[in-house]
């Protein structure tokens, strides 16, 4: 098992969005699947999550609807909206500017 | 996110809740699920699945917030938290609930007064272009025209607009086998209708060659008297009536808006102006009153100075007449609301006001003292790190509830308050003032609600602020919290309040006081036994002065002959009642004074019995008797005041008397002096020379009947005398028989309202100031308990303590009511500018109010003084 990291502040938003831009999840599957993406590396945080979910279905990043699962039980689907692809883009262009900023910093100190 | 939004989520926030809380449960179930398909055992799963999600609520509330409820939501929580926490004070609610209620109540229903009156245009298209046009005269500021004036005017319009003339007159309506009726009528030009803006709804408009007399015997009824009276027939275009004993077509119903309550409201019937030849060059008769549509593309100003111009040409060319007289334009929206009326109603809701200012300096009070009893809890919750606006939150919630249920309690008072008015203002037509309740109505109520209770609300809430929470707390149970600060607030309001109540008693007291002289006046005349009533001679039935004055001689004789009845006369107007009919003169022996500068004298014309009937009383010379006829010497009797005026100290019986513009230079003889008589009406001619022609020289259509009875009580013989006007002439109703004084009495009912309404505001005011000064000194006497303990202990008496309390009640009471007098003394002069006849100058009333005010406090501190002689000191002073 990989050293476990915390996750880096502001960037929950932009990993869950990428998870469902794979396609739509429930609330434990966006944990599962964070978990399982990053080989259990980072731990998502429940106390965080819902918050983060709430918040991004607010502004119109997400929305969400009630479907079954595979196990026909109730669950509560997250989906993708077209705001939420623009913002993932938005975020994505940014991450990768301040990850090669700080690469670039750290290298070249 | 959108307000909105946040708002719809409010509402839909149960469903939304139950969503996030099944969800945070699937979510545990799944990871348990997990966890023990990983070999964990159910239970241990269960656990730590919980502890990995950790705290439940507090993540909930998180997540809440993430929605972005938390503003609205604490808004709603502390709503709630107020109404329960009030549901819990009954009393105090209660008490608070309609204090609030009756003073924004009162202040709402006169309001809507002045909403009505003032601010509602009428209901005509474009109104703010009608325009009304008056003579004014120093005697009569809102003058109307004579027929010659108004046609010239007409003619010289040109791009002026278009204008439009009334005159008064009532006609008698008297269908075979019914007692005659007299029905209003308003005789009108052609146009009338159309410069208002107004078509008939059934038949048609009036045609221009109606105007002329001979063409004129058609009508227009107004939309209620076709429904009272002719039941809403379709077929009554084309119908014939007996109108004044003649034949009238109706050629047309009006719809039911144009009649508005402020206007035409009292109207039935209108008929075509119908000018006889002489009426066309008459310049002397005040008979028409003009209204304009005044041309779109004209400017209020430009309007107003043609019509100026006009009326200086006028006085220019025909100056005996016109001399001293103008032209002037009124916004008929304005007129017709009166000259007075925004500075009445004005008055009016700032008295309201008033009220509304005592009725909040105790919910102040009421509010102070409750937020003073939870100090200790304000600075414990400040002391373990509350924001000031969580403190304050609270506070102001409850106020804002309070509002709100004040502002639903003070519609319903100013509903009612409405109703009461309208139901009290009907008129002898039936018409009552119409008070609709607006946007703009319930807007003032919502406004006045709030307002009050938040700034009321928020003073105390600010002593909360200030409350130092280090001597709160060490002060422990027995303290005064806020100490001298909020006492001296609440002693403020309680001087604001008596300060209010006595201008507000002492107006009402000065007013009663003035309307009581005015209609209990009874000077120059006597009202005992007295019965009046009013006939209009049909001009084409009584066709000609020999007729009229046949029907006059007969009238007296055959009443004269019943018996019980002493003396009765007939004559123009009543003794107690305006004379309409103003006239200037000159002594034809004098040299003649400029025009404009001539004696000025309201003019009555009596029958030879009537001073013996009326009971003014006869100075010098003769009364009129059965030889000054038509084609005898022209004679006159003039009044005590005309004669001094006059003559001075010479005798005035056989001097000569000549009115000026009828070109008789030679005059009338006076040939008697009379006491002088007053008006009981608050708007009298400033005119104080009075002059009497005999009715038989002078015949007009419009007569009084004055009737004096011997021994029965007058209100029998109205009976009889119906009957034998009856018998004179079957088509002929008599309008308002009935004795003088309750002629009287009726013809000032929109004063008794006032007076009413004045006198319920006083006691209103009356009422809240004595509870707020019984509030204040029974918590300061509570809180003074201690005190009054050691001063017994120490060997006061009983007296030395009732006194201090009564004392202190009494000083705020007598600082209130000295402050309150100067503003009494504004009011007084106030109301002296409405009521130009009233006797407003009553330094009686305002000791009286004085004197009432200081008892009324003594009588509410001397409950707490009672109570604060019966201390038991040891008791107390054990309890420490």
């Amino acid at each position: 098992m990989a050293h476990k990291c915390d996750l880096l502040q502001g960037t929950l938003d932009m990993l869950v969005l990428r998870v469902l831009d794979r396609g739509d999840l429930h609330g434990w599957g966006i944990t599962q699947k964070l978990e399982q993406l990053s080989e259990r590396a980072l731990q998502v945080d429940e106390g965080s999550l819902y918050p983060a979910l709430y918040r991004m279905e607010e502004r119109g990043w997400i929305k969400a609807e009630w479907r079954l699962t595979e196990n026909n039980r109730r669950a509560k689907y997250y989906a993708l909206t077209r705001a939420g692809r623009k913002q993932l883009e938005t975020e994505q262009q940014h991450w990768a500017r301040l990850t090669a900023i700080i690469a670039q910093v750290m290298s070249s100190a | 996110m959108n307000p909105l939004r946040r708002l719809l989520h409010l509402f839909r926030r149960r469903r939304l809740e139950a969503e996030m809380a099944e969800e945070m449960r699937f979510h545990l179930e799944e990871r348990a699920a997990d966890l023990s398909a990983d070999g964990l055992p159910e239970e241990e799963a269960r656990l730590a699945a919980q502890r990995k999600f950790g705290n439940l609520g507090s993540l909930q509330e998180r997540a809440r917030e993430a929605r972005g409820w938390r503003g609205l939501e604490r808004l709603a929580g502390d709503v709630r938290l107020a109404i329960r926490r009030l549901l819990r004070f009954p009393g105090f609610t209660i008490l608070a609930v309609v204090t609030l209620g009756l003073g924004v109540g009162a202040n709402t229903a006169m309001f809507g007064v002045l909403n009505s009156l003032i601010l509602r245009p009428l209901p005509y298209p474009e109104s703010e272009h009608l325009e009304r046009i008056d003579r004014v005269t120093p005697q009569a500021p809102e003058g109307r025209v004579s027929p010659a004036d108004f046609l010239d005017f007409r003619r010289a319009t040109g791009g002026f607009g278009e204008v439009a003339a009334n005159a008064l007159g009532d006609l008698s309506l008297s269908e075979p086998g019914e007692p005659p009726d007299v029905v209003p009528v308003l005789r009108i030009t052609a146009n009338y209708f159309s410069v208002l803006g107004v078509q008939p709804q059934a038949g048609r408009d009036f045609r221009p060659e109606e105007e002329i007399a001979g063409n004129h015997r058609v009508l227009i009824l107004s939309h209620r008297c076709w429904q009272n009276r002719f039941g809403g027939r379709d077929d009554i275009v084309g119908h014939t009536i007996r109108v004044d004993g003649l034949p009238h077509v109706i050629v047309g119903v009006l719809p039911p808006q144009a009649n508005d309550w402020r206007y035409l409201g009292w109207v039935d019937l209108f008929r075509p102006l119908g000018l006889e030849p002489e009426q066309i060059g008459d310049r002397q008769t005040p008979l028409l009153r003009m209204v304009a549509r005044r041309a779109g593309h004209l400017s209020r100003e430009e309007a107003n100075s043609f019509v100026t111009s006009f009326g200086a040409r006028l006085a220019a060319d025909h100056p005996e007449v016109n001399a001293g007289s103008g032209w002037r334009m009124v916004s008929l929206n304005r007129a017709v609301a009166g000259r007075d009326a925004p500075v009445m109603l004005g008055m009016l809701v700032g008295l309201s006001g008033f009220v509304l200012l005592i009725a909040c300096s105790n919910l102040a009070n009421l509010l102070l003292a409750r937020t003073m009893a939870r100090a200790r809890e304000l600075a414990l919750r400040a002391a373990l790190g509350a924001s000031r606006a969580q403190l304050l939150r609270p506070l102001i919630a409850e106020s804002l509830v309070l509002a709100l249920a004040g502002g639903a309690c003070a519609l319903l008072i100013a509903r009612w308050m409405s109703d009461w008015l309208a139901s009290r203002t009907i008129d002898d037509h039936g018409q009552g003032v119409v008070l609709p309740f607006d946007w703009n109505v319930l807007g003032w109520a919502l406004l006045v609600s709030l307002g009050t209770a938040l700034a009321f609300g928020l003073a105390p809430a600010l002593f909360a602020l200030r409350l130092d929470v280090n001597d709160t707390l060490k002060s422990g149970a027995r303290g005064a919290p806020g100490g001298a600060g909020h006492q001296r607030f609440r002693h403020v309001l309680v001087v604001c309040q008596f300060g209010l109540a006595t201008v507000l008693l002492a107006g009402a007291g000065i007013f009663v006081n003035g309307l009581g002289e005015l209609t209990d006046r009874r000077a120059g005349w006597e009202s005992d036994h007295l019965i009046s009533g009013t006939v209009v001679l049909p001009a084409g039935v009584y066709g000609g002065p020999e007729k009229i004055a046949a029907f006059q001689r007969l009238a007296v004789e055959r009443l004269e002959s019943l018996p019980g009845i002493a003396s009765a006369s007939v004559s123009a107007f009543t003794p107690f009642f305006n004379w309409g009919e103003v006239r200037k003169y000159v002594l034809p022996d004098r040299p003649l004074p400029p025009p404009g500068q001539e004696a000025v004298a309201v003019v009555n014309a009596v029958s030879p019995g009537y001073f013996n009937t009326v009971g003014t009383a006869l100075l010098a010379g003769r009364s009129f008797n059965g030889h000054d006829t038509l084609g005898a010497p022209d004679v006159v009797i003039i009044n005590q005041s005309m004669a001094a005026g006059l003559f001075g100290r010479e005798n005035a019986i056989g001097k000569r008397l000549a009115r000026v513009g009828t070109g008789n230079l030679d005059g009338a003889e006076i040939v008697g002096v009379v006491a002088d008589v007053k008006s009981v009406m608050p708007d009298p001619s400033p005119a104080t020379f009075q002059v009497y022609s005999p009715i038989t020289q002078e015949p007009r259509i419009q007569n009084e009947i004055l009737v004096r009875t011997a021994g029965v009580a007058p209100a029998l013989q109205v009976d009889r005398i119906r009957e034998e006007m009856a018998a004179l002439d079957p088509d002929l109703p008599v309008r308002q028989l009935q004795t003088a004084d309750a002629t009287i009495y009726r013809a000032n009912y929109q004063l008794r309202v006032l007076r009413d309404m004045l006198l319920s505001f006083a006691g209103l005011g009356l009422g809240l100031a004595t509870l707020g000064v019984f509030g204040v000194v029974a918590r300061t006497t509570a809180q003074r308990t201690s005190e009054f303990a050691i001063r017994l202990a120490l060997g006061a008496c009983v007296r030395d303590i009732t006194r201090l309390v009564l004392g202190s009640g009494v000083k705020l009471a007598l600082i209130g009511s000295g402050l309150g007098l100067l503003g009494a003394f504004g009011l007084a002069r106030l109301l002296a500018m409405g009521f130009p006849a009233m006797e407003l100058h009553r330094p009686g009333v305002l000791v009286a109010t004085l004197l009432l005010l200081i008892l009324t406090a003594l009588a509410a501190c001397w409950l707490p003084a009672r109570r604060a002689g019966r201390i038991d000191p040891m008791a107390v002073l054990r309890a420490e």
